[in-house]
């Protein structure tokens, strides 16, 4: 696969805050390219950058071998964005919400027409489009953001936390539709605070922190490498860690003690949770490592303002 | 400065949306010109009589068109795009798509002209049923002309504005300390050659003076050599306006 966005010693500083650090990344053609990160890790920055809305402060960042800057209509002309924020237009309905960006982007009327029949049917709001946007329920707003974004039948497409907010049937309406993007051939770039979906969605994942990119790979082999398989959690006061480490301990690959929860990290977690029968400790959870760990591991597990 | 053909979109956008308020607008931007009339025209015209050889609407006619095109021009500009950019974030969906903040902000300064000459056209109707016409085919051609262009000028310094405004209240700022003032002391409702040397001199810095000025040499089919003064003086101050709205917009909308 060749690579289609290029990213190096990347930079967005906003006054003297450095919103993105000196970033390097490759989106491959045809992938799904996740952003991880806590808020204000410079994910969205990140991505407002690739589609052309936000200037490059240093360093550099190609788009299809183009140079990405606020003036590139060819970009915007390719790409398709989904707002993190619900940005649509609140005089107009859905229908001519779309007729309107159809326009932007020198969609012919007739080819519009048939476009927007088609995204209609595939964000499944058909029933709506002739109904003000008010009278839509924010799944059916996000929905309708997608059908936007699909409009100039983009070959990249930027996802800026596309289902924060949403009930669990229409998050999962929503990751569908864009795996089946995905399949069709377009590249997906993604930012997300659920790890769930990053899981779920993407090929290669970068985590993201104060601007910064902690670690970049696959979902499943960052976890293996920062996790190990399995992870048990156990509720106990920090007392007992000097007893329960000196057990456990060597049976875990790693161990973290946060709260009032003491982690042990393992890759087969069998003869750890055997011994956690011997010394019953009833408030114990036994699960599988997610990318939520590592993720947590990386960024720390306080909380992020 | 980016601009291109796109500006027609946004501008057809706005027009899409108008047609749903079109019917309130009209009362809006109707309501206080027509008092002006009555309540200046009518009222105290009979105590004033005649104005120059004709009677005073035909002094006031003149001015109070350009005055609803510049308040209409202005308060589009101020909350229409306030709303847009602030409330709506409709501006950052507009500038994800080929067109650029210039052409958006650009169709916003042509929105606002266009619904200035709206209201400044159905105050013109309204004279010309009131038996006050202008003096010419030609005349009425030209005033048209004049409200898109003074519609344009008010249109790009309401940008201005909004380009630094924090909220709506400070939209107050500007219309009691800039907007207002000039209704009252640009000859609108009273020729200016009473007043004292430096109130003169006041109102030859207040665009509004000169836009009145223009339209009623045309209205009344009276030309001077003064008109072109008053024409390059709005003319520059449009231009830097314009330009200066702009790049203010795009470096609000572009971060």
């Amino acid at each position: 696969m060749k690579t289609i966005i290029s990213a190096s010693k990347l930079c967005k500083k906003y006054g003297k805050f450095k919103a993105v650090d000196r970033i390097s990344f490759d989106i491959l053609e045809g992938e799904c390219f996740g952003f991880l990160g806590p808020n204000g890790a410079g994910k969205t920055s990140t991505v407002r950058m690739i589609h052309c809305v936000s200037p490059v402060t240093s360093g550099t960042l190609t788009v299809q071998g183009m140079d990405a800057h606020v003036d590139n209509r060819t970009i915007k002309q390719n790409t398709g964005v989904i707002p993190q924020e619900i940005t649509l237009d609140n005089d107009l309905t859905v229908r001519e919400n779309l007729e309107v960006f159809a326009h932007f982007f020198d969609i012919p009327k007739r080819e519009a027409g048939k476009r927007i029949g088609e995204l209609l049917k595939f964000v499944e709001l058909e029933k709506w489009r002739d109904s003000k946007i008010d009278q839509l329920s924010t799944g059916m707003k996000r929905r309708l953001l997608i059908a936007r974004a699909l409009l100039n039948q983009p070959k990249i497409i930027v996802a800026d936390e596309p289902t924060t907010g949403l009930d669990p049937q229409a998050r999962h309406l929503i990751w569908q539709r864009l795996r089946q993007l995905k399949n069709q051939g377009a590249t997906l770039i993604l930012t997300t605070q659920y790890m769930e979906e990053a899981q779920q969605l993407c090929d290669r994942i970068v985590i993201m922190h104060q601007g910064r990119i902690l670690k970049a790979g696959v979902p499943a082999r960052l976890i293996e490498e920062e996790i190990g398989r399995e992870v048990t959690e156990i509720r106990v006061s920090a007392d007992q860690d000097d007893r329960l480490l000196a057990a456990l301990g060597p049976l875990a690959i790693g161990h973290e003690r946060v709260g009032d929860s003491l982690y042990f990290y393992s890759r087969d977690g069998r003869p750890l949770m055997k011994k956690v029968l011997e010394l019953d400790l009833p408030d114990t959870v036994h699960r599988p490592a997610s990318l939520e760990d590592v993720f947590l591991k990386l960024t720390g597990r306080s909380l992020i303002e | 400065m980016n601009f291109s053909y796109r500006i027609a979109y946004v501008f057809w956008r706005n027009m899409i949306s108008y047609k749903r308020f079109v019917l309130t607008t009209f009362l809006a931007s109707l309501i206080q010109p027509l008092f002006y009339l009555i309540t200046f025209g009518i009222g105290m015209g009979a105590y004033i009589g005649k104005f120059g050889g004709k009677p005073y609407l035909y002094f006031l006619v003149p001015g109070v068109l350009i005055t609803s095109v510049m308040m209409t021009a202005s308060f589009e500009c101020m909350y229409g795009t306030f709303v847009k950019m602030v409330h709506e974030k409709l501006y950052d969906s507009l500038i994800a798509t080929p067109v650029s903040a210039e052409d958006a902000v650009a169709g916003d300064i042509a929105w606002g002209a266009f619904r200035g000459l709206v209201s400044g056209g159905l105050m013109m109707i309204v004279a010309i049923f009131m038996g006050i016409l202008p003096v010419s085919l030609v005349s009425v051609l030209l005033l048209i002309l004049l409200m898109i262009f003074v519609g344009i000028l008010f249109g790009s310094l309401a940008m201005i504005v909004t380009s630094v405004a924090p909220n709506f209240d400070f939209f107050n700022y500007y219309s009691e300390l800039v907007i207002t003032p000039m209704l009252f002391f640009s000859g609108v409702f009273f020729p200016l050659d009473k007043f004292p040397g430096w109130m003169k001199t006041l109102s030859q810095f207040m665009p509004l003076t000169h836009a009145v000025a223009i339209s009623r040499a045309i209205f009344l089919g009276v030309y001077t050599r003064g008109m072109i003064f008053n024409f390059l003086v709005i003319f520059v101050l449009e231009v830097a306006a314009f330009f200066i709205g702009v790049r203010l917009m795009k470096k609000r909308l572009i971060k």
